[in-house]
């Protein structure tokens, strides 16, 4: 799928059908006994409830006529009483039932954002490149609220209102049939109308969805890169942009709810019809004597009974229309296969000493345009190799295959003679530390920052880790030390710095194979020697892949090879490169001699 | 409330929009009020009528004209009801945007530490979950409010006439309501308050979680990040359940005290039939119509709960509505006009958070100037260039751009004169095309390319679909030195007078550093530059070295004049470029 930007609907390929509805089910489900326990308080509340109006009628028509004649009023106060109670008996059971399905609603919202939140850890670097952050975001926070009204009370209403047509429905038949079709005859007029309105309601809100998503993504964009936008004064333009972003979502909105409102329209209607033809048929086409007026005011009373549960279902089904707009972006997302996993009978990872072999390596970001083409070399344990050429070929890829964050085209990369496809990928990737070009920093303090690379840290080993990469200087100068509570970003630091701790971060990991991508491109130089020292002692041991542009940290390498053309162009120490006078040596001279040049001018 | 007096403010140009949409809503409970007496006519005249038989054979036009009646009566409130509620829509809608896009903009001219003190997803919470409350309370809350009331106010009116002493036993539970739903929102107040906070927070953990996701593979931390989220999930179910109990334990009172009504009166209405002092046929009319004020009792304590929840999301939108960035950019300035590039700090001290970063910088840059500043990280050079395109402004000092202090320019016309390229590089999920001509989107085409070329960012000819590449959000797919290039093309592309480069080549190679190190020097107009570089590679076009430490400036001149100086810059210059025979062999 091509990359997604901001004001580009996401598509979505699958057709709606009841799956989503049935996936839904399926947390619905564990929380079975608590449905079925609410279900049955319901039934018992609905029948005790149905105590009460015919107390009142029984107060028209019998307490208050024999009060009139006697003047005793006993059995009107009994009938008060008896109302009392079976509205407290009533209203507790209810209030039950709603504690209930509160609770358990809330439960499966919590399930499914769980569940959720668990895959997108799962999903590849690929998916969060191909969208906007905005865009996952709303769907992991926003939509599963969305939905979360749907299951609280959505799903056990349809359920008791089904009952109730059911019910209604044997005792009209069982009253007059003749009057019974006629009332019937109206649903399938509302099926009707639902079908055809069904394919555009989901259209509608399907475009809502998406609009909401799109504008939830400039917005969430806008916030991360304001500091851009300020420095090229581009606010009125940007706001125009967001205008017609929430325009478009206002006009999806609208047109969504336009069509929803449309369902209860009809609803109303048919029901109006329904009852009018039932005087009509029932009074001129039947007639008395085949038919006793009785019947007739029974089956009025029976038309209502019968269409007000289609009325509810039909206000549910808006929400459920609605709900599945949200609910197949969740579930697509939950489907989003997961590329690189662990293989079934995946072995763990022995300790690794740090033999790497590439053997033949091919590998494509995309099929048919390989980034690496029968790419091997070997690592032997212990080993610094510094991987340079130009940007865009391929080191970063190189390292990434490492740590098995993509799978080969072909060809299969050796740890310690482990195939590395062939181990769990926690096993592996716990024993990599790799300092990547952005670094992250986590709000929280700046120990909890240093801290995620190895949970377990004592206060000792942090400072020890911060000291080595020689951020404890700064650390401590900070107004709480190591506790300092970072901005989100840690907007705080310097570039440096936030380097500096999340080199800390990785070193505190003890990793077996350490993997530096530019890490250290913003440190000053002075700052870097001191590391680069500090790093000695650490590297000691530990295969090492630097990714660096600064001669003074690649020259010093055991082993640099030069990426260019799919593969390995150059490879061999400092020295003998020079000496072969190819890419690396121009490369060095060109940097060389432009400072000699600035030396001597 | 101040709340609500906020919302009218926003009503504006809605105001009568809106007023017709309640009026219809009060018309449309008539309807609700007349609608069941047609029927009524029905079943009085042809059914429970002693002379219903005869009725049916003598007034059969009748029937059949009462039957059409039903439908056109239902018809016609039908169309009222979609119409009005199309009204709600539109005015909700209508008002959640003008908000929604008021506080974009709001968002958009904060300042820098507005956004160092809230979480991004804090500020996302606010314009998506919190306004969606205002949309609720419009078109649902307060629609509810005046349905509710005014069948209420009808009901009680036509009770009042009928008989006034039962009608005020009817209300005589209103003072118990009263207390009950006061406690009830005094308690759910603060949960709503409580229950956003934890929303917020979820929200923040979630997008933090998405911009880390490299680093939480990196460290093999999925399944510490799913048990951290899991908190956030877990904390905020519980407060949701939390939030509904408090009403869930109130409910049974305030239900209570609605099906009371139906007690009071069979009770007292019984009596007083009884008494004489109404008639059977009046007490019929009161319990027909004792629904209309059950229903608004039952429904106050939704409401409550709903405008608790309003209140809490408003408040926070308030916030955002009200704070006041401390450097004001109004964009009033129709034209941008173009200042000369000569930059003064003049005895400039900046702090942050007590910290004092800079100190008493003196400084002056002249015109056309390429100025690379060096120095140890956390030096403060960034700091500076900052106060330049006044994202800050100093605790002390004045600095000036083109000869005037850069408080008296509007932040757009200083800006738009700044090209700027940060450490952190930022690109925006657009074409690569869209990123460069960020800041003058009207660009030519053919002025990207140029811009591109310069700033040597050759690889995107060589992507399938070159500038029209969608990059993703923050140029991820992107190698660090081909963001680089980007971000620089793009502070290229305004051509401003000064050109800002915090670390802009770090990432990049050697080669390609060469390349645009020339380019740069190759502008075709006027340009200060002010580099900040860690190589010294990068100085070799420097008119002048600066060199930074803890807050000052300590060395500051030609490349001769400081390896002359020999101090922070001749040392690392050795360093870097000494070659492998002086230096001590690491690794």
């Amino acid at each position: 799928m091509a990359r997604n930007k901001y004001d580009i609907d996401e598509r979505l390929e699958t057709p709606f059908d009841f799956k989503h509805f049935k996936r839904a089910l399926v947390y619905v489900k564990r929380y079975r006994a608590r449905i079925i326990t609410a279900l049955t308080l319901s039934a018992i509340s609905a029948v005790v409830a149905l105590i009460a109006p015919l107390l009142t009628k029984e107060a028209v028509d019998v307490a208050i006529p024999r009060g009139l004649e006697t003047g005793d009023i006993s059995y009107t106060i009994v009938l008060s009483v008896l109302f009392l109670l079976s509205v407290a008996v009533s209203t507790i059971l209810g209030n039950i039932r709603q504690r209930i399905m509160t609770k358990a609603g809330q439960l499966m919202i919590y399930d499914i954002r769980k569940d959720l939140f668990a895959h997108l850890q799962d999903l590849p670097f690929q998916y969060y490149d191909d969208r906007p952050q905005g865009k996952i975001l709303v769907r992991v926070v926003n939509y599963v609220n969305n939905v979360s009204n749907m299951l609280t009370n959505g799903i056990i209403n349809f359920i008791l209102e089904i009952f109730n047509i059911i019910f209604v429905t044997i005792f009209m038949f069982a009253v007059d049939v003749r009057l019974a079709l006629v009332i019937f005859a109206g649903v399938p007029v509302f099926v009707a109308v639902m079908i055809i309105l069904k394919n555009k309601q989901r259209r509608a809100w399907r475009m809502e969805s998406n609009k909401n998503s799109n504008q939830t993504a400039y917005l969430a964009e806008s916030i991360n890169c304001v500091r851009v936008t300020q420095s090229f004064a581009r606010e009125t333009e940007n706001l125009g942009i967001f205008r017609r972003l929430s325009t478009e979502y206002r006009k999806a909105w609208m047109k969504a709810v336009r069509i929803n409102n449309l369902v209860s329209f009809s609803v109303d209607n048919i029901k109006a019809i329904v009852e009018s033809a039932l005087y009509f048929v029932g009074l001129l086409v039947i007639g008395y004597p085949s038919i006793g007026l009785g019947s007739i005011l029974a089956m009025t009373n029976y038309s209502n009974r019968f269409w007000q549960p289609i009325i509810n279902i039909a206000n549910l089904y808006n929400n459920f229309i609605n709900a599945v707009a949200y609910l197949e972006r969740i579930f697509e997302t939950m489907d989003e296969p997961v590329p690189v996993k662990n293989i079934e009978g995946a072995t763990e990872l022995p300790e690794v000493k740090g033999a790497v072999e590439f053997k033949n390596v091919t590998f494509a970001y995309e099929e048919g345009k390989n980034v690496l083409e029968n790419l091997s070399f070997k690592v032997e344990p212990g080993e610094s190799v510094a991987l340079v050429g130009p940007t865009g070929a391929g080191k970063t890829t190189i390292v990434n295959l490492i740590s098995r964050f993509y799978n080969l085209n072909g060809g299969e990369i050796l740890l310690d003679g482990n195939d590395i496809s062939k181990v769990t990928l926690h096993s592996l990737r716990s024993q990599m530390g790799i300092m990547l070009q952005d670094s992250f920093i986590f709000s929280g303090s700046i120990e909890d920052n240093i801290r995620y690379g190895k949970l377990d840290a004592t206060d000792e080993e942090i400072r020890a880790a911060a000291k080595t990469v020689c951020a404890d200087e700064f650390i401590s100068g900070l107004d709480d030390g190591y506790k300092t509570e970072m901005y989100e970003g840690g907007s705080q630091l310097s570039g440096g710095q936030r380097q500096l701790v999340s080199f800390a971060r990785t070193l505190i990991s003890d990793p077996k194979i350490l993997i530096l991508d530019e890490a250290t491109s913003s440190i000053d130089a002075k700052t870097e020697r001191l590391l680069q020292k500090g790093l000695n002692e650490m590297l000691k041991g530990r295969t090492s892949f630097i990714i660096a542009h600064r001669l003074s940290t690649i020259k010093n390498c055991d082993k640099i090879m030069f990426i260019n053309n799919k593969g390995i162009t150059e490879a061999g120490t400092h020295e003998e490169l020079l000496a072969k006078k190819g890419d690396y040596y121009n490369l060095y001279m060109a940097q060389r001699f432009e400072n000699e040049e600035t030396v001597t001018a | 409330m101040f709340q609500i007096k906020w919302l009218w403010q926003n009503l504006k140009g809605y105001r009568p929009l809106y007023a017709a949409a309640l009026l219809l809503s009060i018309i449309i409970q008539s309807f609700f009020l007349i609608g069941p007496m047609i029927v009524q006519q029905i079943v009085d005249i042809f059914i429970s009528s002693p002379d219903a038989l005869q009725n049916i054979n003598t007034q059969r036009d009748l029937l059949i004209w009462l039957c059409a009646l039903l439908i056109i009566f239902v018809f016609v409130r039908t169309v009222l009801q979609f119409i009005c509620k199309m009204m709600y829509e539109t005015v909700s809608q209508g008002v959640l945007q003008d908000v929604r896009n008021k506080l974009f903009e709001k968002l958009q001219n904060q300042d820098m530490h507005y956004f160092d003190t809230h979480t991004k997803g804090d500020l996302v919470t606010r314009l998506t979950g919190d306004l969606e409350l205002i949309r609720h309370s419009l078109a649902w809350i307060v629609m509810m409010v005046v349905e509710s009331g005014s069948l209420f106010i009808f009901t009680i009116i036509y009770f009042f006439s009928i008989d006034w002493l039962f009608t005020v036993c009817l209300l005589a539970v209103t003072p118990l309501l009263f207390i009950v739903t006061r406690m009830f929102s005094k308690r759910s107040g603060p949960r709503y308050v409580q229950l956003r906070e934890k929303l917020s927070r979820l929200n923040s953990r979630a997008q933090e979680n998405i911009a880390a996701n490299r680093v939480v593979k990196a460290f093999a931390r999925e399944e510490y990040e799913k048990e951290e989220f899991d908190k956030y999930n877990r904390e905020y179910c519980e407060y949701n359940q939390e939030a509904a109990m408090v009403w869930l334990r109130f409910q049974p009172y305030v239900e209570i005290l609605a099906q009371s009504l139906w007690v009071i009166q069979m009770l007292v209405g019984g009596i007083f039939v009884i008494n004489g002092r109404i008639t059977l046929a009046e007490y019929t009319v009161f319990s027909g119509l004792l629904w209309t004020i059950s229903n608004t009792i039952r429904n106050l304590g939704m409401l409550i709960n709903d405008m608790q929840r309003f209140f809490a999301s408003v408040s926070k939108i308030i916030e955002v509505f009200y704070a006041r960035p401390s450097i004001v950019n109004e964009h009033k300035s129709a034209e941008r006009p173009r200042l000369s590039g000569d930059i003064r700090f003049e005895h400039v001290s900046m702090s942050f958070d007590g910290k004092q970063v800079l100190k008493d910088i003196d400084l002056d840059i002249k015109n056309g100037e390429t100025v690379v500043i060096m120095g140890a990280t956390g030096s403060g050079k960034t700091t500076m260039m900052n106060l330049i395109a006044r994202f800050y402004d100093p605790t002390e000092g004045k600095v000036y751009v083109g000869g005037k202090d850069v408080r008296e320019y509007e932040p757009d016309v200083l800006r738009s004169n700044i090209g700027m390229t940060t450490q952190e590089v930022l690109l925006f999920s657009d074409t690569i095309d869209g990123n460069i001509a960020y800041g003058r989107s009207d660009m030519p085409f053919e002025e990207v390319k140029q811009y591109a070329h310069l700033a040597s960012a050759h690889f995107v000819e060589t992507m399938p679909e070159q500038y029209e590449t969608i990059i993703g959000e923050r140029g991820v797919g992107l190698s660090g030195g081909q963001k680089q290039r980007i971000a620089l093309a793009r502070a290229m592309a305004i051509r401003p007078p000064i050109l800002i480069l915090d670390d802009t080549t770090s990432a990049v190679d050697m080669e390609t550093e060469i390349e645009i190190q020339d380019n740069l020097t190759k502008l075709d107009f006027e340009c200060t530059k002010l580099i900040i570089a860690q190589r010294t590679s990068s100085a070799r076009y420097a008119d002048r070295i600066l060199i930074v430490d803890d807050g000052r400036i300590i060395e500051n001149g030609t490349h001769e004049e400081l390896m002359k100086q020999k101090g922070y810059y001749y040392e690392i210059f050795t360093l870097q470029n000494g070659g492998a025979d002086d230096e001590e062999k690491v690794v």
